[in-house]
């Protein structure tokens, strides 16, 4: 009894946790290299729309998640181009991103609502594997292939972002932009490359949403998971080994939030993921503690050559 | 003046006639027709409660040529006066329809600002001389769907994934709890809350929740057709809400509840547009339009009232009813429903005797509840399980 409640809830928190690990690396990327981006959730919802648009058009789930990808990375460049190119506020450029994401995912699935879709990203069961005590039921019974990419992703970034020499330059470029451009980084490149990585991969965890977790267009569908996705991402002090931890504790608690309705009240475990960020942001914004979460040092700082 | 010159001012005079004649008829045309306006809450994009009242809408405009609409979405309460300010002042609406209980005081108070315009609100109990209310019920429905689940469950246990705890929502579960338990008296219903009306997310953890729990049939309240799919997806089954939603799940979906707001807003358009509604004699127009009135109607699909996969499966199972005598629960569903939908209506699913899940008495014996009992029923059922905010202790 209590090891299925226990394996049926943990099977759970990796669907649920996915979209959220998928945005948060993309974050990560994002904030290492010095660009704050709040327009996660614009950037998410885009991504589903296009990627429904394109699985409903296509009938290839996958290449919706490609388009998704790519329409992620659009509404990202929108976001570089105000706040790296023209250096604007990365705060207000990001809410911007995410408004505009918002209104033009919802006009342009105006075609799109209350269409079921045929063709999507099936969950699938993997032979052998399946039969491992506990873990395999958790992991490989009934799960979407894309859960598999997202947690396979996740050393492969950690991996390139601390021992490689791309990791060190995005680090420094996030550290110290006027050192990174005296030892010749081109700094600009560097902070578009990761914004549009951000992009990617929130348009991917749109796409997740729209044609894998819950096939189906619905105007405002990603409800607020952009804004968990910033929580997480100081949550998981900008690792994202820690980011895995922090996006599967918030899909474990949101499904927790629904099986333990008979006994806790149901607002206080919905209110645990937003209650964290709020914790996590209040410990991000005591300066001093900035430093010891790890924090990028020149995050939200717009760079000018020839400035200190 | 010379005969040319006499010609060229006719013709020219003529001419202006002319436009002038098509300005009148194009004014005409454009004065006789009837504007009006709609105010949602929410998104049309839900496929939910205000896409329910925009198909309404569409319906209205199609079938009157003399009616012009427009609307506008996402309307907080906040704004739904500057809203009504714009319809009025800049679009000459004659009737405007505010459609959530949150647009209630606003629209009162814009009912006062201009008094030559009629307004109508949706699902609230303050009226003037110029604003009346309308609301349909799907607690007959619901009633209807909870006796196929009853039948249908393998496990007795039954889901419902609701948005808010409101008197609506409840009184929605009631009435099929209701029906679960005439057609099924061991089966329970297991409620679990979203605390949101859009929340996809939230619903599909719910319905899993729910599957883990033992659960193998739903009914919901959220604007979106993800409960359906998820009971899809595990070979459950669910009944569909709001809007028709068969193609969603043609597994799954059973039966369920479709809204026809499109009956109503005809019918009050029609009465505005030949008179017989002012914005002097509203103060008593209240529509509560069920079944009957085809504001509610069965099915996950506008004319199936009941999905062929399970017509079998309800014919074999029979239940003992104390007036009817053993009937099967298909005859019984189709009885019901000839019952509510009679001129006379001789059946409600809340008459008593009816306790409250903690055995306080509701109804009396053979007493019906009254639509203010209804519309503000807080308690629940007894085979009703899980939380239930604000549940009565007396």
């Amino acid at each position: 009894m209590i090891e299925e409640w226990v394996v049926g809830t943990l099977s759970r928190t990796l669907a649920y946790g996915t979209p959220l690990l998928l945005a948060t690396l993309g974050e990560i990327y994002s904030e290492r290299s010095g660009v704050l981006n709040l327009g996660v959730e614009g950037m998410m919802i885009l991504g589903a729309v296009s990627a429904f648009a394109t699985a409903f058009i296509t009938g290839n789930p996958w290449l919706g998640m490609l388009v998704a990808g790519i329409a992620g990375a659009l509404a990202s460049l929108i976001h570089g181009f105000v706040s790296i190119t023209l250096r604007a506020n990365q705060v207000v450029s990001g809410l911007a991103l995410t408004m505009l994401g918002l209104g033009l995912s919802g006009l342009f699935g105006k075609g799109f609502e209350g269409k079921p879709l045929n063709s999507t990203i099936t969950n699938v069961t993997v032979p052998v594997l399946k039969d491992i005590p506990y873990l395999g039921e958790i992991l490989f019974v009934d799960q979407s292939p894309i859960v598999y990419i997202a947690i396979i992703l996740t050393p492969v970034l950690s991996f390139i972002l601390f021992h490689t020499s791309l990791g060190i330059t995005i680090r420094s470029v996030g550290e110290n932009p006027s050192a990174a451009d005296s030892a010749g980084i081109n700094v600009w490149l560097v902070r578009y490359f990761c914004v549009v990585t951000g992009g990617i991969l929130a348009g991917f965890a749109g796409g997740y949403l729209s044609i894998a977790y819950r096939p189906a267009w619905t105007q405002g569908m990603t409800s607020g998971m952009g804004w968990l996705v910033i929580a997480l991402t100081i949550f998981a002090s900008w690792n994202p080994s820690r980011g895995l931890v922090g996006a599967f504790l918030f899909g474990a608690l949101m499904h927790l939030s629904f099986r333990l309705q008979p006994w806790v009240a149901p607002e206080l475990l919905k209110m645990m993921p937003y209650g964290s960020a709020i914790l996590a942001l209040v410990i991000i914004s005591l300066g001093s503690l900035k430093k010891s979460m790890g924090a990028p040092n020149a995050l939200q700082q717009p760079y000018i050559r020839g400035e200190k | 003046m010379n005969h040319k010159c006499v010609k060229v001012v006719s013709l020219l005079v003529a001419v202006s006639l002319i436009f002038a004649g098509f300005a009148a008829v194009g004014f005409a045309e454009e004065h006789n027709k009837l504007k009006a306006g709609f105010i949602y809450v929410g998104p049309v994009g839900d496929y939910g409660y205000s896409k329910g009242h925009d198909v309404g809408r569409e319906y209205v405009e199609e079938i009157f040529p003399w009616l012009e609409t427009f609307y506008v979405e996402n309307v907080a309460p906040s704004d739904v006066e500057s809203t009504i300010d714009q319809f009025v002042n800049n679009r000459d609406a004659d009737v405007i329809f505010t459609t959530s209980f949150g647009h209630m005081n606003p629209t009162i108070s814009a009912a006062k600002k201009y008094q030559n315009t009629i307004f109508f609100h949706c699902s609230g109990y303050k009226r003037a001389k110029n604003v009346g209310t309308y609301f349909s019920g799907l607690y007959q429905t619901y009633y209807l769907s909870g006796l196929m689940a009853g039948a249908l469950t393998k496990t007795d246990k039954l889901g419902y994934v609701g948005a808010f705890p409101t008197p609506e929502v409840k009184r929605h579960i009631n009435a099929f709890a209701i029906g679960i338990h005439e057609a099924n008296p061991d089966a329970t219903l297991h409620v679990r809350w979203l605390n949101a009306w859009v929340d996809p997310s939230g619903a599909k953890e719910a319905t899993q929740a729910l599957l883990e729990e033992g659960v193998d049939g739903f009914a919901f309240t959220e604007d979106t057709p993800t409960v359906l799919q998820t009971a899809q997806e595990n070979d459950a089954f669910s009944f569909s809400h709001y809007n028709p939603m068969y193609r969603f799940a043609e597994d799954a979906a059973v039966s369920g509840q479709i809204s026809n707001w499109g009956v109503i807003y005809a019918d009050i358009l029609y009465k505005v547009y030949y008179g017989v509604y002012t914005n002097e004699n509203l103060e008593g127009v209240d529509y509560w339009w069920l079944l009957k009135e085809g504001a509610a109607e069965l099915g996950a699909k506008r004319g199936m009232p009941i999905n062929p996969k399970y017509v079998d499966e309800l014919k074999s199972k029979t239940v003992e009813d104390p007036i009817l005598g053993k009937i099967s629960v298909y005859d019984l569903i189709m009885k019901r429903m000839e019952q509510m939908k009679a001129d006379r209506v001789t059946f409600d699913p809340f008459v008593g005797p009816m306790k409250d899940r903690q055995g306080i008495q509701r109804l009396k014996d053979g007493e019906w509840a009254t639509h203010d009992e209804l519309w503000q029923i807080q308690w629940a059922y007894p085979n009703v399980k899980g939380p239930w905010p604000d549940e009565p202790k007396e």
